[in-house]
């Protein structure tokens, strides 16, 4: 027999027997969420109004992110340890632990709540308003995935984790936040640390020193991780943890070459459903989403042989950093003002630019780090502006919508020096465009228009003349 | 005080006395902190000069051409100082030296490197934890830091040359430990306005000159007669007092309240550590400014820091902690959310929580508060 939440998993993707498979365990998360059948007709027109839901890779990947939400949501009832780690962050080492026990669950709650309970239930401003009244206040510039996540736990939506991974390496808040969550819950934290200390100028050359540190401190973080949560880390964690993960990056490489078609076969929404799930992801959520993928890439080949796509043929094409992991509209909006977003940053950093890391170290810990300070993210500001430019090589571009996140630290060092280096050196007009990446209460669509919509009138007319 | 009027005479010839000096000594700027080890740059016989001007909110709107709003207005008001040249300091240095602490320090380290290539400069980064392996990394850091002054000034930094220059840092921190200490006592006669002009003095005066002040300075406070009694000792913490930045400490004396401790991990000089000078010189420059020295609010954990802070309200016996947090410093705005409780459990102190952008409109409203808080702690 059916249930009000069947025809909404439906569109999620879900089979009729993962539902049924899954009963139990969705009105165990819905109640600890607070969703119930008055929701579901939002729901419904909420993922419709904001997801390509004609394409089943779409809708598998929705799926996968309801996934990861139940896993999460139901962790400890189900007797995992649980690590949280922040987004973004160096991944590898989530992967490493959930690779080592099937008992570990590894994930980044503050993203799976970002995608399910604001792109799919519209429902994440309570737990924002939570994460603002536990200690992260509106007003002063302070992250909002961290409030979500903070307002999670406040709200008893999402466990208290019993370890969290403190990406020390990058963000200040993130790791202060560790703090909060120790204070307020007692939870250990295992902080990787690193110091962002290139001179401007030296990318993408980097001391050897960088790598030791930063290696080391995951190294570190790692044993602690196996005294606290009672586990050994496998010998070839790493490599299996490449290997499960491998398919994702062929995919996205593929993803890239559909990519270049004119018009760009998918939405900009759509490629951050996917592109956010491999930072956020360590279990159920990443292998739904390579299957997810592999459906998505042969419909959007059809797409490509049959000359459809999300803008008109001959739009202008920019490059965006990232689309909003919690309000689709604020991303879509490029779109609808009659831009064409091929390339993002995480899809050309995990699919396309590469720099070759210096190899010749032994230790997981320095192989991780080795490979990160090469993909520019953790390297610091230089790496992430050039990265911008080297991506005109892997696609043709008429500008660059240089999103900078007002209340991300790290992100927001570029806010000027971006615009005036991409113009500089590549020619292209730059939008650099002050948002909120993680919370539309601000910084909506509406707010954004004018300016997005200023830059694409520009694009246009430069195109035809 | 004729010790302040010293400093003060010497602070007013000070750009004329450098640009002489300039002849035959490099000028080292450096950004605030407390990371950079002074010593290093005395030991090659340059002068090192710390930027810690900041305070007036209309050097932000010359920042603003370069770095979006939401970094701390202290970072903002050296990126505005930096490329409009109009604090004095930046354009007298020859080279500038960034201890690279978190990411507002990066942008300023960014601005330096992309917008002023001109300028020579330096980076190097300080972890955020406290481990074997994070002060390994910050001795290699000032280990680099040595072989390029050593370079830029063609002298080497002999084990003789840094340990004199040890000895003679050590001798101003020694000095600034013991006025500060005088503090823990009922009868004490430092202002903390003095002392922090003293402080930042040091960070721009001729080493010898400030030692000299220094001394003088607690010759004359033995014959002063002591501060009132009755005004409600205060510890004051916080990431950032700089020069110029006056406004909380002003509305703090106005309202009778005695400032006995000041806690800042930028502004005020680390003085309470004392850098051995036998055995390995650089390693033991990083055990004390690294290992040694009460971490600021961006390390992780923060726990050292909030403990010590627990630690001088006891021991300065205060009567109440005031919280001084420049805008979008997220690692003090994060620990102010939770330290009250700490604080509160510990010692039963009350605390308030002050955040500024240098603007002059905060006055009035923190006015009413401060006088609020004293009144409230008096009784």
């Amino acid at each position: 027999m059916g249930n009000y939440y069947d025809e909404l998993f439906k569109l999620c993707g879900f089979e009729d027997e993962e539902i049924k498979k899954e009963r139990h365990r969705i009105e165990a998360s819905f109640e600890r969420l607070g969703i119930g059948p008055e929701d579901m007709d939002t729901a419904d027109s909420w993922v419709r109004q904001n997801h390509d839901v004609s394409l089943e890779g779409v809708r598998k990947l929705l799926g996968a992110w309801l996934k990861e939400l139940i896993d999460l949501v139901l962790a400890k009832d189900e007797g995992k340890k649980i690590v949280y780690f922040g987004f973004p962050a160096i991944i590898g080492p989530g992967l490493m632990l959930s690779a080592s026990s099937e008992e570990v669950f590894v994930s980044a709650p503050d993203m799976v709540l970002d995608h399910t309970m604001g792109q799919i239930f519209n429902k994440l401003t309570p737990i924002l308003e939570a994460g603002e009244t536990n200690g992260l206040p509106q007003g002063h510039a302070l992250c909002s995935l961290w409030q979500a996540k903070i307002g999670g736990i406040a709200k008893g939506m999402i466990p208290v984790p019993d370890l969290a991974l403190a990406s020390s390496y990058y963000c200040d808040m993130g790791s202060k936040a560790d703090d909060l969550v120790n204070a307020l819950y007692g939870v250990p934290i295992a902080y990787i640390d690193g110091v962002m200390d290139s001179k401007w100028g030296e990318y993408p050359k980097y001391l050897p020193e960088r790598v030791h540190y930063l290696g080391a401190q995951i190294n570190q973080a790692l044993e602690k991780a196996e005294k606290i949560l009672n586990i050994k880390i496998a010998t070839d964690a790493w490599e299996r943890s490449q290997k499960d993960s491998g398919p994702f990056r062929a995919n996205l490489v593929k993803l890239v070459e559909l990519m270049r078609a004119d018009p760009v076969p998918i939405s900009i929404c759509e490629l951050e459903l996917l592109e956010a799930l491999s930072g956020s992801s360590t279990g159920r959520g990443i292998r739904e989403g390579i299957k997810a993928m592999e459906i998505l890439l042969i419909e959007l080949e059809k797409r490509v042989k049959a000359g459809m796509g999300v803008t008109k043929k001959g739009a202008p094409r920019v490059m965006v950093r990232l689309g909003h992991t919690s309000d689709p509209r604020v991303t879509r909006l490029i779109e609808d003002v009659g831009l064409a977003v091929p390339l993002t940053f995480i899809l050309g950093s995990w699919g396309g630019v590469k720099v070759k890391p210096k190899g010749n170290y032994n230790t997981p810990g320095e192989v991780i780090a080795d490979y990160e300070m090469t993909g520019g993210y953790y390297y610091g500001t230089e790496a992430q502006i050039k990265f911008y430019e080297k991506a005109i090589e892997l696609m043709k571009l008429d500008g660059f919508i240089a999103q900078y996140l007002y209340n991300c630290r790290p992100v927001a060092t570029i806010s000027h020096a971006q615009k005036k280096y991409l113009e500089e050196k590549t020619g292209l007009p730059v939008l650099a465009l002050e948002i909120d990446n993680f919370d539309s209460r601000a910084y909506s669509a509406a707010s954004l228009r004018t300016k997005v919509e200023t830059f694409a009138e520009m694009l246009k007319a430069k195109k035809q003349h | 005080m004729k010790a302040l009027e010293k400093l003060d005479s010497h602070l007013k010839t000070r750009l004329p006395d450098l640009n002489k000096a300039k002849e035959g000594h490099k000028i080292i700027g450096y950004s605030a902190g407390g990371y950079l080890p002074e010593e290093l740059v005395l030991a090659c016989d340059a002068i090192p000069i710390c930027f810690i001007q900041a305070g007036n909110n209309a050097i932000l709107r010359d920042a603003g051409a370069y770095i979006c709003r939401w970094f701390d207005p202290f970072w903002r008001s050296q990126i505005g100082y930096l490329t409009s040249g109009k604090d004095p300091y930046y354009n007298i240095v020859d080279l500038i030296v960034v201890p690279i602490t978190d990411n507002h320090v990066r942008a300023f380290s960014n601005t330096l490197g992309y917008y002023t290539p001109e300028v020579e400069s330096f980076v190097f980064g300080v972890p955020h934890v406290k481990d074997k392996i994070a002060l390994d990394y910050y001795l290699k850091g000032i280990n680099r830091l040595k072989k390029k002054l050593e370079d830029f000034t063609g002298i080497e930094i002999t084990d003789y040359r840094l340990k004199q220059s040890i000895k003679l840092c050590n001798r101003e921190r020694e000095l600034f430990r013991e006025i500060s200490l005088m503090r823990k006592s009922d009868d004490f006669a430092v202002d903390s306005k003095d002392f922090v002009a003293l402080n930042h003095g040091s960070f721009i005066a001729d080493k010898e000159i400030m030692i000299d002040i220094l001394e003088l300075f607690i010759q004359e406070i033995k014959d002063s007669s002591p501060l009132p009694k009755d005004d409600p000792r205060i510890l004051f913490t916080g990431s950032t007092l700089v020069r110029g930045d006056s406004k909380v400490m002003g509305i703090i004396e106005d309202s009778s309240g005695a400032i006995v401790m000041e806690e800042f991990a930028e502004g005020i000089r680390p003085y309470w550590g004392k850098v051995k000078t036998d055995g390995y010189l650089m390693a033991n420059l990083a055990e004390s400014y690294f290992m040694d020295r009460i971490c600021p609010g961006w390390f992780r954990p923060g726990t050292e820091r909030l403990n010590y802070l627990v630690k001088l309200a006891k021991e300065y016996n205060t009567a109440g902690l005031i919280w001084y947090q420049l805008m979008y410093r997220e690692s003090y705005k994060v620990e102010s959310y939770f330290f009250p409780g700490i604080l509160k459990k510990e010692t039963g102190l009350p605390m308030l929580v002050l955040e500024s952008e240098y603007d002059a409109m905060e006055t009035g409203p923190m006015k009413t508060r401060i006088e609020t808080f004293i009144e409230t702690i008096r009784r």
